[in-house]
């Protein structure tokens, strides 16, 4: 309890300590702009982002079958958090100053393959799983069949 | 009084698949991340307002190479960590009764502070290396200070959560008991967390690692593509340099204070050290310079190891000035030559400071003074 006590303590002294400097030097950090952009930054998340996922999420349940659900579900939610670092990138190619090679790539395609890789890990992930149930199913079938003979009576 | 149930409006969440199981272990690992981006950020603040009595060491020559590395690498990966995290918790924010005591309203707040402070924070760090400034504000200063509300933020829910994570953390990401989720497994949101976190990593951490330069897919710059194979990060012509008109002279101010003409300037001794140049913006490069010891320079003129240096470019305002001291005015040259080749007039053409352990920026392009303190 002591520990998380002075945690607190030392957690609050940063927290006062970084806002009263955004404050104080309010001539480089603007403070409205700063509380506009913690506001919005509240909204598109809570707002937005979250209940997209939550729709998403819903909407795969409603949809795909159970059996590939998972698959799909985790593919989505890794293809979604790599697309949201290259949506920028996209954004702002060819926006640098000239002469800086910087954001010279085409993001686009390199976005491409990546969630090419995605889909492709996700279908062989989901392949594996196939054919391990088949040969489950098998041998649980053989083991069945064994015990059938053996015990006719049960 | 509030009612004991919520609102028919109210919104319900499936709560099988979210779990203190993975809150704790997508929170440890963001709390790692978080922790290293903060360290390594007051390294690189260091770097630009060091103290006079303890100025910025020259070994190791990567030093700033690798932890602004990190910092940049590990900040871009925390962007998907931090998202899932908050995923992980999303029905709280619709928690019944939204509020219990005094305390609880608090602790709530200060979510609320951390949430908005840690969204904000990787934001403009990640916009930042696309040099996109869609704000009025200084980055440099909201970045550096709303880190240490971050910070205090992240040591405040830890202190407040630590039981909750402890169980978390104890408790197996598979379910033992309840009905399993029919759909995606607490397992596979990891699994899937931590694909979609390394292909970000994997794919931008080859701005600092070279042999993984071929697959930095998402790297906002390929370092070895540049003039000379070095990025630029400042033209000549956005400094307001168009040329070296003749008239230039390299002036060197101390108790014997002398200037050289660009053929003197050519005709200095020169040796080669090999200096990698490590960007703010986390790229970095290793690189072959060439050209002549600072030190040389100083003390003809009547300085020595000790003395502080100002390096004045004619580029005007901004980086256009730095100082340099200690062992990096030992190591520094004034650099003539880049990879076995004369310096262009972007790069810094005629010469520019190059030390090792230095932020790129500090390494002064122009160099048109030298000034003995």
């Amino acid at each position: 309890m002591k520990t998380r006590l002075l945690l607190g303590l030392i957690g609050l002294a940063l927290l006062g300590y970084g806002g009263y400097q955004l404050l104080h030097n309010s001539s480089v950090t603007h403070p409205p702009d700063v509380a506009k952009w913690l506001v919005i930054a509240l909204i598109v998340h809570d707002g937005l982002l979250a209940w997209a996922v939550l729709v998403v999420g819903w909407l795969t349940a409603r949809v795909i079958p159970v059996r590939t659900r998972p698959y799909v579900q985790g593919g989505l939610a890794c293809a979604a958090l790599i697309t949201l670092i290259a949506l920028p990138l996209i954004r702002r190619r060819g926006h640098a100053a000239p002469g800086l090679t910087l954001l010279t790539q085409n993001y686009a395609a390199h976005l491409a393959v990546l969630l090419s890789v995605v889909v492709a890990v996700v279908v062989a992930a989901y392949l594996v799983r196939v054919v391990r149930d088949r040969r489950q199913g098998r041998s649980t079938a053989n083991e069945r069949s064994a015990t059938d003979h053996t015990s006719p009576t049960e | 009084m509030l009612p004991e149930r919520p609102p028919a409006l109210w919104p319900r969440f499936d709560r099988r698949l979210r779990s203190t199981a993975i809150t704790a272990r997508v929170g440890r690992l963001l709390g790692i991340a978080f922790g290293l981006c903060f360290v390594t950020g007051l390294l690189s603040h260091y770097q630009y307002h060091p103290w006079t009595w303890l100025p910025v060491p020259a070994t190791p020559a990567w030093g700033y190479r690798l932890t602004q590395g990190v910092h940049v690498i590990t900040g871009i990966a925390s962007i998907p960590l931090l998202l899932v995290k908050l995923w992980s918790v999303f029905p709280l924010l619709f928690q019944w009764p939204p509020v219990r005591s005094l305390l609880h309203a608090l602790e709530r707040l200060s979510i609320a502070v951390l949430v908005s402070s840690a969204l904000v924070e990787v934001t403009t760090g990640f916009l930042n290396i696309l040099q996109w400034y869609p704000w009025t504000f200084s980055f440099v200063s909201v970045h550096h200070w709303l880190a240490y509300v971050v910070a205090g933020s992240v040591l405040m829910h830890v202190a407040m959560k630590l039981p909750l994570a402890r169980e978390g953390l104890a408790t197996p990401v598979t379910p033992v008991v309840g009905a399993p989720p029919e759909g995606i497994s607490r397992r596979g949101v990891l699994v899937a967390t931590g694909a979609g976190v390394g292909v970000v990593a994997l794919t931008t951490v080859g701005q600092v690692i070279p042999s993984l330069e071929p697959i930095a897919l998402l790297a906002p710059r390929r370092p070895t593509q540049g003039p000379l194979g070095v990025p630029i990060n400042k033209t000549a012509g956005s400094a307001g340099i168009t040329h070296i008109a003749p008239s230039y002279r390299l002036t060197v101010l101390g108790p014997h204070p002398f200037d050289l003409d660009l053929a003197a300037v050519e005709a200095l001794p020169s040796i080669e050290r090999h200096i990698p140049l490590a960007c703010v913006e986390g790229w970095s490069v290793s690189a072959r310079w060439g050209g002549t010891s600072l030190l040389d320079l100083v003390r003809r003129a009547g300085g020595y190891g000790g003395s502080t240096v100002h390096v004045v470019s004619l580029e005007q305002g901004g980086y256009g000035t730095s100082t340099i001291r200690g062992s990096q005015l030992h190591q520094a040259l004034l650099a003539t030559h880049l990879n076995g080749e004369r310096i262009t007039l972007d790069h810094g053409y005629p010469v520019r400071l190059i030390a090792p352990d230095r932020a790129g920026v500090l390494n002064t392009k122009w160099v048109t003074r030298v000034e003995i303190r």
